[in-house]
């Protein structure tokens, strides 16, 4: 090799700081991820970023069977956030396979497919057919949902009991060998216990926070106004409670934590990165900013070279009292 | 799908139409070369993130010469009222063009428009289309009363025939724009399609008389809507179509924003 050229190379790594991680045993450009639900299944956002930029993209949950989903209004605006009840509305398993995961190839981005059943059977089922494709269609990983609200079976069910959280992750962990995300609820009494539950079954990492249940009502019909009545809270509204659930779980496990929940800005992913997330995934601030991936990114970039910290594993969980 | 940008642009104008109601020119030249009459704009209203959504607003008027666009619309909540209050100059995010937007067919000869309230603002862009493609025009507009007819001579500068209902009689006709699209169908005025714009109700009506007269109808549709770019499935509507063999009906919840937000009236499923 060239001797300059390697000079080159190494005064470029002086001077910027490394963004690469290790989550779940995949590695990662950077620490920003896409939240599942908030990014489509990647294209709808090819348009507005460079899709190599990212750490990673994790798609819209997926079932075996495709879902139609909860009757509209579906979203409302909150105060500094948002409710929805999409129900999961997704085109299954193996259309995601056909259509969907074949654009991602060409794409140097580690995919993670969120998947959620009615039935341990499902989640199983839809394990193994990943898993079986997981080399040819770029499959990095699982993120198992045990935390969606707005369906009536599985989803939050699992995730709201510390042994069936148990169960479903050990179920899963037994069917494929592929990273596993156990993608939590803060809808629990306490969520150390689910979190300790997951690391024991065999979970490679913790994602959390999923949506926050709640409700909004228009006063003039006094209807409720999303459909389904019930939905799940995100956006910045509800980065407080996930940063303080964040902090707990990373003082209680030793696999790593993804952070989620309200991130709109560098400032809130490197609280997060504080609180002891390795990675962090963005959702609602998707549907405000299109390009506010690639921004954070960016943003954690300068932060770093401004406070000389030469890597953002340093930062992870390095928050003082 | 076409190309959606995503890009800061200038407010040239802006004027109070009617009480309440807006129309706002905005400076965007590489959106207004691309859009198409019923394609919308996802607009963030606010300088800050709240409120946090972006809106999404019919394009009224395309201007492709000047590069300029022009939206139409009526402040009634947060995001809207933010948006009546920006001043001319400022810069405002947008996002378009985005959706399918009204397909006139090039056999058609004859057309009815009809806009109930603030539903006019994707139909002028349509008129202005029709009329440039040779089409006869017959505009319908619905208002609650006089003050809140909106549209009535832009559609007349472009050549189009304009008649108005409004609620409390205070302007030509007492009653529904629908008393009106019955009325030109009996006298045997037959168009070739309908496009229409407003309450569900009067756009359910709409169907219901399109379906009986044969005449093809087009609609467009609004519901709540968050990422307006397909991702994130909350704007759907319920769509009835037939299976690849159709043998059978079966229901989806298609996307307002990158399916819609024009709909075949017939495929609409109203009473959900």
């Amino acid at each position: 090799m060239d001797p300059s050229s390697q000079e080159v190379r190494w005064s470029g790594m002086i001077d910027k700081p490394n963004l690469e991680v290790e989550v779940a045993g995949i590695k990662l450009k950077n620490p920003v991820m896409t939240a599942s639900g908030t990014f489509g299944y990647g294209e709808e956002f090819s348009p507005f970023i460079d899709l190599d930029k990212l750490g990673a993209m994790v798609l819209k949950g997926i079932t075996l069977k495709p879902k139609m989903g909860n009757p509209p209004p579906r979203v409302i605006e909150t105060p500094s956030g948002m409710l929805n009840s999409i129900g999961l509305q997704n085109v299954g398993v193996e259309m995601l396979i056909k259509e969907k995961l074949p654009y991602l190839q060409k794409f140097n981005t580690p995919v993670i497919i969120n998947i959620s059943g009615d039935t341990i059977e499902e989640y199983i089922e839809l394990a193994r057919r990943l898993g079986e494709v997981s080399k040819e269609m770029g499959v990095a990983g699982l993120e198992i949902n045990i935390s969606c609200p707005n369906v009536k079976k599985g989803g939050m069910v699992w995730g709201t009991d510390a042994k069936a959280t148990y169960k479903i992750i050990n179920s899963i962990r037994k069917t494929t060998p592929l990273p596993l995300i156990a993608k939590l609820t803060p809808n629990v009494t306490d969520i150390k216990t689910i979190a300790q539950a997951a690391e024991e079954a065999g979970a490679d990492a913790l994602s959390l926070i999923n949506t926050l249940v709640g409700m909004a009502i228009d006063i003039d019909s006094r209807r409720p106004k999303l459909a389904n009545i019930s939905g799940g809270l995100s956006g910045p509204a509800v980065k407080p409670v996930a940063l303080w659930l964040v902090w707990q779980v990373f003082q209680t496990v030793n696999i790593p934590v993804i952070g989620i929940g309200g991130i709109i800005k560098v400032e809130d992913a490197l609280e997060f990165i504080i609180a002891g997330a390795r990675v962090i995934e963005i959702g609602t601030a998707n549907f405000v900013n299109p390009h506010v991936t690639i921004d954070i990114i960016e943003g954690i970039e300068k932060y770093l070279t401004e406070n000389n910290i030469k890597d953002v594993n340093e930062l992870v969980g390095s928050m003082k009292i | 799908m076409n190309f959606i940008y995503n890009i800061k642009v200038k407010i040239l104008s802006k004027e109070e139409v009617a009480p309440n109601i807006f129309l706002i020119k905005l400076l965007a030249p590489p959106i207004a070369q691309e859009a198409l009459a019923g394609q919308f704009i996802h607009i963030k209203c606010s300088k800050d993130n709240y409120p946090l959504l972006r809106r999404p607003l019919s394009i009224h008027r395309i201007d492709k010469e000047k590069g300029e666009i022009f939206i139409l619309f009526q402040a009634v909540g947060e995001g809207t009222k933010l948006l009546a209050g920006r001043s001319i100059e400022d810069d405002l995010d947008i996002m378009g063009p985005i959706g399918n937007g009204f397909n006139i067919y090039p056999e058609s000869k004859k057309m009815v428009i009809i806009g109930g309230g603030i539903g006019v603002a994707p139909l002028l862009a349509l008129g202005e289309e029709s009329i440039r493609q040779g089409k006869e025009v017959q505009v319908l507009i619905g208002a609650l009363k006089k003050e809140l007819v909106i549209g009535e001579e832009s559609f007349k500068i472009l050549g189009a025939k304009v008649d108005v209902a409004t609620d409390d009689g205070s302007y030509q006709y007492k009653g529904l724009v629908t008393d009106l699209l019955e009325r030109i169908i009996k006298e045997g005025w037959l168009a070739d399609q309908i496009f229409a714009c407003g309450p569900k109700p009067m756009l359910k009506k709409i169907s219901e008389i399109a379906l009986q007269a044969n005449i093809h109808y087009q609609v467009s549709m609004e519901e709540r809507m968050a990422c307006g770019i397909g991702a994130c499935l909350g704007c759907v509507c319920k769509i009835k179509t037939k299976d690849k063999r159709e043998y059978k009906v079966k229901y989806e919840y298609k996307r307002v924003c990158v399916d819609g937000p024009v709909f075949t009236g017939s495929e609409v499923v109203w009473n959900d």
